[in-house]
């Protein structure tokens, strides 16, 4: 394949001989093999993800959102590349609580990555019954609350731009998570993300992951009309990357530096260098998301490419980069 | 409607000629597992190929209408079906047949032999054969036509015996994706298309605006042909491809005449492989009228009619 690193990787194999890297992190608790994830919504439920690459060699799976009954989501078009970027408006299509259960959880069962459920709900009472029935399984990590999600008209985003609605949403669902972890993903369509994040983090957030995408729209000029369904949706991809390494740098220094509430970054990732300057700019672990669907097995290079720049760096542990911006 | 192993390989461009003012035929030679994965590839299945490296022509060579287009960066995979499967001793040939209307597709034309592309498929399920059947109708609006050669193809070979019967129409002549040849002996329109006829396979051309053959849609003369044929419905099957107003109207005519009836649809995808989410296509249900939503890539592109919901 054209992006792997063959020439380069030889290189490094046969002249670090001796010299060893961690790359493991410990999240919120949880032991991650390697500070990659899979963005929610990017990956389905890791099983169509399965026939293009190897799950079991990343750090953590964020599941597509799941909420208590099945949702049909948004009609079509749903989505529309833009430069460096796509726009989607998806409408946390799912398959519901009770086809998750049965159908899904035994397949992610028996996966090695650490397993968190994004769940997204219209009340605060259905973000927790979702939760409280997910609370033992013990094939679950933990939550990805999506608070965010701009692309729904009751609940998702409308939880997340206000700094009272973000307190008083997640210290209801911390109850129903219990033991597992509570990870809250922020939306970037605020005037200051550090309030909401510090919202989240004294209403008992375990982590906090950012960015989720930015409401957008791109106009179908001869028809006047907007090319999504949905009119609008959310931005996502290379486009966003340099708004989200500010955001978790920002939030990094305001908000979870003094605290250790750890921070998934996310947002237009495709290259290890790319995840590195998150790390480099507070986050503990990354997500990828919509270069999932351009390259399914690009996370496995990331990884690689992770532990290349360690050794190239003579950094023995990639704990000692999170927040190491100078 | 079956489908063969996937994957994701490097195909290597063994041409890329132009056989229309925009219109072009990509040949890729697979080698090793994707040689026999896409040696298996089946009529109606599709690949993800990634145009997102491959140059823009030179600004001259840009048509004027796609100049604003070409200043669009690519970054996700394009979607394309087959004309052609060629298996060879130790590789396999698979051919595009696309039409230039984007910067992705404007990319392509810069291809040439040598260059590689990065391909993910072969992907959802295929037209299912006609067995049992007396006629296959091939029904293509536009560029609707290359899975339905592919599918001509693999008939002729695995079902010698099954008439196919080919209908091509095109808004105007310069869109139909075929070079036509004028032949006095031909049926009507005394047009022959080669690439069916080579098959050894009739067919009639339409044009809405009358350029080439029938005027009118390539579903008008599909029911001219039905109510002239003579032939018993249960003994037939249409298999279409084309713009869904096109195949809304053969589902339909099909539905009247209880003819069986494939359809292949098409919908904006980011990904092609099930995890975007974003083709979704509306589909009956039992009985109750609620309708579902399924992925054009998984559960398709190849659809029963008579399970699909079109947009009125």
């Amino acid at each position: 394949m054209g992006r792997s690193l063959t020439a380069e990787s030889w290189f490094l194999r046969n002249n670090m001989m001796g010299k060893s890297v961690d790359i493991s992190v410990d999240f919120a608790g949880v032991k991650l093999a390697n500070p990659v994830f899979t963005a929610s919504g990017t990956c389905g439920y890791a099983d169509e993800l399965a026939d293009f690459m190897t799950v079991n060699k990343l750090g953590g799976f964020i599941t597509k959102s799941i909420t208590a009954a099945p949702r049909k989501g948004n009609a079509v078009p749903r989505i529309v590349e833009t430069d460096s970027g796509m726009l989607n408006a998806i409408g946390l299509a799912n398959i519901g609580l009770d086809k998750f259960i049965k159908e899904k959880l035994p397949i992610l069962r028996k996966m090695s990555p650490a397993i968190f459920v994004n769940v997204a709900g219209q009340t605060i009472e259905e973000y927790t019954a979702v939760m409280e029935r997910l609370a033992a399984e013990d094939a679950i990590a933990g939550f990805e609350l999506n608070i965010s999600c701009p692309n729904v008209k009751k609940g998702g985003i409308s939880f997340g731009t206000d700094a009272g609605a973000v307190a008083e949403i997640t210290s209801a669902v911390k109850k129903a998570a219990g033991e597992k972890v509570l990870m809250v993903k922020l939306s970037p369509c605020v005037t200051d993300i550090s309030v909401m994040a510090r919202a989240a983090v004294d209403a008992g957030a375990d982590a906090i992951s950012l960015i989720n995408t930015f409401t957008a729209m791109v106009i179908d000029i001869e028809r006047r009309k907007p090319v999504l369904a949905n009119r609008t949706g959310g931005l996502s991809g290379p486009a966003i990357k340099p708004i989200a390494v500010y955001m978790v740098n920002k939030v990094y220094n305001e908000v979870t530096k003094s605290c250790g509430v750890p921070i998934l970054g996310l947002g237009g990732i495709r290259t290890a260098s790319d995840a590195i300057e998150f790390i480099i700019a507070g986050a503990s672990a990354v997500a990828v998301g919509t270069w999932n669907f351009v390259e399914p097995q690009g996370t496995i290079n990331i990884i690689e490419g992770i532990k290349q720049y360690c050794l190239r760096n003579n950094i023995a542990d990639i704990k000692e980069l999170t927040g190491s911006l100078l | 409607m079956g489908t063969s192993k996937k994957g994701q390989f490097c195909a290597a461009v063994s041409a890329n000629r132009q056989i229309g003012r925009r219109c072009y035929r990509l040949s890729l030679a697979f080698e090793g597992t994707g040689a026999k994965a896409f040696g298996e590839l089946l009529p109606g299945q599709f690949a993800e190929v990634d145009l997102s490296e491959v140059a823009l022509p030179v600004m001259e060579k840009i048509p004027q209408d796609l100049r604003d287009a070409s200043k669009r960066e690519i970054i996700l995979r394009r979607p394309f079906s087959f004309c052609d499967v060629t298996v060879q001793r130790n590789k396999t040939i698979a051919e595009i047949l696309y039409c230039v209307v984007g910067p992705a597709s404007l990319r392509m034309t810069t291809l040439s032999a040598g260059d590689s592309v990065s391909v993910i498929g072969p992907l959802g399920n295929g037209f299912s054969m006609p067995k049992g059947k007396k006629t296959a109708l091939l029904l293509a609006g536009g560029m609707g036509a290359p899975p339905l050669l592919h599918l001509a193809k693999v008939i002729r070979r695995d079902y010698p015996k099954i008439e196919c019967v080919a209908f091509a129409g095109a808004k105007t002549k310069e869109e139909l994706p075929f070079k036509l040849r004028l032949d006095k002996a031909s049926i009507k329109s005394g047009l022959v298309l080669d690439e069916f006829a080579k098959y050894k396979i009739k067919s009639f051309v339409s044009t809405d605006d009358g350029s080439a053959g029938y005027t009118g849609f390539v579903t008008d003369c599909l029911v001219q042909w039905l109510d002239e044929c003579g032939l018993k419905e249960k003994d037939l099957i249409i298999y279409g491809c084309g713009p869904e107003a096109m195949l809304a109207r053969a589902a339909e005519i099909a539905d009247e005449r209880k003819i069986d009836c494939q359809v292949s649809m098409e919908q904006m995808m980011a990904c092609g492989i099930g995890l975007c989410q974003s083709c979704a296509v509306e589909c009956k249900t039992d009985g109750s009228g609620e309708t579902i939503y399924k992925m054009c890539c998984k559960d398709g592109p190849v659809f029963d009619s008579r399970e699909l919901v079109f947009k009125k």
